[in-house]
């Protein structure tokens, strides 16, 4: 009870820090969201009219009272430029980014725990030294890269699917939204699959040295039955959180690789808008992003919990 | 057997993977993807042609998003140039440039110039299917000229003195005469009376009507079968938004994108000639090095024409541009051929020795230090700039290139006039000169150069209220005349449209104006 009011307090705080911080950060960039609205044409008058009309004339502080005000009874504000309710404006880009994230987890998961375990066996044998410099390569090599790459051979050269020509909504279209998805989530998991590949063979090497293991060993086990009996269960913690982190930077990826793929999803969204200066959308973005991001840590702690009987007494190693 | 077991782990994970994988993309074959086929693309057309063209329909790529969907609160050229398709006022441009008649069967001016009479076009119906009434017309224009609506008042309107109906007939009354004002009218859009849902489902009177849009992603288009006129041939546009240029070019070969325009050429040179034709026409701006004549140095008339000398604008156009565009040399561009005045391109040839001559009689025998203010997100004018940066040095003069976001510019550039200098293209949205000479009147609001010269107010004056019309023209060249003379800006080009277009797309049509007409496209 105690750590999930603990949590609460900390993605409350987490979210009043961000959505300031955001808040500060357009104060002081230069740009005004009326003159930009009116472009070249607007008069003083009308650029001071505007203003008024947008409350942007009120003091910072007071604004952002207001808008956090609004924040706790449900009211998110209202975009400069699309007035209609902000989650029909953010739902369809959330949406798009929850099925890239998620299918860029599932790959993850998937692939880099087998893949860890198997690198682990690899150790000390000829083809480990292959083994790593591609994995550092994997690692290396950033997401936009390897989507320009994908975009050229898998959508120009194989027409498997089309660069830039994300259907106009994933109803329309879905298998093609989907195979577009799909691809955006392997370039946004590979750099990912090598980090947790390379963490989780350390992590078992570590582990496989310790006292244990040797007298698991000398009491008649095989390796590999201590390995996934044993070390693997022991070296999921540290992965756990890991891969906590990685949910939570998948969406930092996204923005990235949303552009390249032309795909409207929440990290293009947010870059088009903050060009745009449309604080309430960017706000509740942001915020969105914040809650994300503990909810992420809180799912490693409890799932730490359950493969850890001692994490549940509070902190005790 | 537990090695059994690991391998067997591992072998259902990664085909658990495979499956993922798999399982999204298997719904895409049945569908049908355009330019699937993989027979290469020199013996077939491409395969997209048949694709959209057998259902009739374009997608073209545009590199912002729409500022506003109520036409009378959008102000982006951007936004113009795609809602053109879907509002009309009582009047519109035509290709050539002039004004006709649209929701409006027809205009009488009286000999004065003070009074206007547009006859209502009967049959003219909006997208709901409502025939357009003169309430209609009478409530779009009062939107426009009183300031309930801060962002949509339109100042030029100012000039209405009354507005009468009868019948079908509407009336103004000017206080003025105005030898512009039916340009002005081009942007009082018709939509419907007291219509509350402009800014999410907008409903105007043109050849297509709004069917849907995803902010920064897309809008459709659809033709609109009532149309009064001979209306589209297409029957769906969807615009698609590629914020990012590489987009726009892999977007067009990977066959999502039909057309798109205001490219450079080193992009279409990307392109293959069997799946694209570039057509080319000219963006309809003036492009020139700006100077803060409020400034040092500036201020002083010499300086500028330093400067002018000093730079090589068809040596920038070949570096920057590889040869597209038309050197300039007034704030005038050749489609407006009744206002331009070609002999003032080259008013100050590229001349070293005359630059230095200038600058060292104007107290700079070594140069000075400037710096260039550019839109960072324009790289046309950023490439300008750093063209321009070494031309300089030639002459001594040491360039500093500041590149800002555009928020900025239009807020310290544009606004607060705090600048030196700054590239940048200017146009005139609605088809007259005076859009592109009344911003150096000392006194203008927009005037954000600070260029100030009493003889030019004076006869800028004179070709506002002039109703006659040799009369009005000659004060005008007169107008670009003098800029050129005191060396206003350093006046470089107006830039080449280059736009490219999926081979069996025909029918695309150049206005004077930043518009895109989709109506006139066709497949075939």
């Amino acid at each position: 009870m105690n750590y999930v009011i603990r949590r609460i307090l900390m993605l409350l705080l987490t979210m009043l820090i961000v959505s300031f911080l955001t808040f500060l950060a357009f104060e002081l960039v230069s740009g005004d969201v009326a003159q930009t609205k009116l472009g070249t044409e607007g008069t003083p008058e009308q650029v001071a009219a505007l203003r008024h009309e947008l409350g942007l004339d009120q003091p910072f502080l007071l604004r952002y009272g207001q808008w956090l005000g609004g924040f706790f009874t449900g009211d998110l504000g209202v975009s400069y430029y699309n007035p209609q309710p902000m989650w029909e404006l953010i739902g369809p880009k959330l949406g798009v980014t929850l099925i890239l994230a998620a299918i860029s987890f599932l790959l993850i998961t998937l692939i880099s725990i087998p893949l860890g375990l198997l690198s682990y066996r690899l150790a000390g044998s000829p083809l480990d030294g292959l083994r790593t410099a591609f994995n550092q390569l994997c690692m290396a090599v950033p997401p936009f890269f390897i989507g320009i790459l994908f975009s050229w051979f898998f959508g120009i050269t194989l027409k498997l699917f089309i660069p830039e020509g994300f259907p106009s909504s994933i109803r329309a279209n879905p298998g093609e939204a989907m195979t577009q998805l799909f691809f955006a989530a392997v370039c946004l998991s590979i750099p990912r699959i090598a980090m947790t590949v390379r963490m989780m063979r350390s992590t078992v090497i570590g582990e496989m040295q310790k006292a244990y293991v040797r007298t698991a060993i000398s009491r008649g086990n095989d390796r590999r039955g201590v390995l996934l009996r044993h070390v693997l269960k022991n070296s999921l913690t540290g992965t756990v959180t890991f891969l906590a982190q990685t949910l939570a930077e998948l969406i930092g990826g996204s923005i990235v690789v949303e552009q390249v793929f032309g795909i409207p999803g929440l990290g293009r969204f947010l870059v088009a808008e903050i060009r745009a200066l449309d604080y309430p959308v960017v706000q509740t973005i942001v915020v969105i992003l914040a809650f994300w991001v503990v909810l992420a840590g809180t799912v490693a702690d409890l799932i730490n919990q359950r493969i850890d009987p001692r994490l549940r007494l509070g902190g005790a190693k | 057997m537990n090695k059994k077991a690991f391998a067997a782990i591992l072998a259902l994970l990664l085909t658990l993977a495979l499956l993922v994988g798999c399982g999204q993309a298997a719904p895409a074959t049945p569908t049908p993807v355009p330019d699937s086929g993989d027979t290469p693309a020199v013996e077939t057309p491409a395969p997209v042609q048949s694709g959209r063209a057998a259902s009739n329909e374009i997608v073209i790529g545009i590199a912002q998003d729409l500022d506003s969907l109520d036409p009378h609160h959008m102000t982006a050229a951007g936004t113009q140039e795609v809602m053109f398709n879907v509002f009309e006022g009582l009047v519109k441009p035509n290709a050539a440039g002039q004004i006709v008649p649209a929701v409006a069967s027809e205009v009488q001016v009286s000999e004065d110039g003070l009074t206007y009479t547009f006859t209502l076009r009967e049959g003219v119906r909006f997208h709901n299917g409502e025939p357009v009434d003169m309430e209609d017309v009478v409530y779009s224009l009062t939107r426009r000229m009183d300031g309930a609506d801060a962002a949509a008042k339109n100042v030029a309107l100012d000039v209405i003195s009354d507005v009468q109906t009868e019948d079908d007939r509407l009336i103004l009354t000017l206080s003025e005469p105005s030898g512009d004002f039916l340009a002005y009218l081009m942007n009082v859009y018709i939509i419907p009376m007291d219509y509350e849902d402009l800014e999410t489902h907008p409903i105007g009177t043109g050849p297509y009507k709004f069917v849907s849009r995803a902010v920064q992603d897309n809008l459709v288009l659809e033709r609109f079968a009532d149309y009064w006129g001979e209306g589209g041939k297409v029957d769906k546009v969807t615009y698609k938004i590629l914020e990012n240029n590489e987009g726009l070019v892999l977007g067009l070969q990977s066959g999502a994108l039909d057309l798109v325009n205001h490219m450079t050429s080193e992009q279409t040179s990307q392109l293959s000639a069997s799946d694209f034709h570039v057509e080319q026409g000219s963006m309809n701006l003036v492009q020139a090095l700006y100077l803060n004549s409020g400034v040092a140095p500036f201020d002083d008339v010499r300086v500028r024409q330093a400067l002018c000398y000093a730079t090589d604008k068809q040596a920038m156009i070949d570096l920057a541009f590889d040869g597209y565009g038309i050197p300039l040399g007034t704030s005038m561009f050749p489609s407006f051929s009744k206002y331009y005045d070609d002999s003032l391109t080259d008013y100050y040839p590229h001349d070293v020795a005359k630059a230095k001559a200038l600058l060292a009689e104007a107290g700079y025998p070594n140069g000075f230090e400037m710096s260039i203010t550019v839109p960072s997100n324009y790289s046309p004018h950023v490439n300008t700039a750093e063209v321009l940066a070494e031309q300089l040095k030639e002459v001594g003069i040491q360039v500093k290139i500041l590149p800002v976001e555009w928020n900025s510019w239009l807020s310290d550039v544009y606004t607060n006039r705090q600048f030196q200098s700054t590239v940048i293209g200017l146009e005139s949205n609605n088809m007259t000169a005076r859009k592109l000479l009344d911003r150096f009147a000392s006194t203008a609001a927009n005037n954000f150069t600070n260029y100030s010269n009493p003889e030019y107010d004076e006869i800028l004056a004179r070709a506002i209220s002039s109703v006659d019309d040799a009369e009005q023209t000659e004060a005008y060249r007169q107008l670009e005349r003098i800029l050129t003379e005191t060396a206003a800006n350093v006046y470089l080009q107006d830039m080449a449209d280059l736009v490219a277009v999926r081979n069996g797309l025909n029918g695309l049509t150049f206005y004077p104006i930043y518009v895109l007409d989709v109506s006139t496209l066709y497949w075939g």
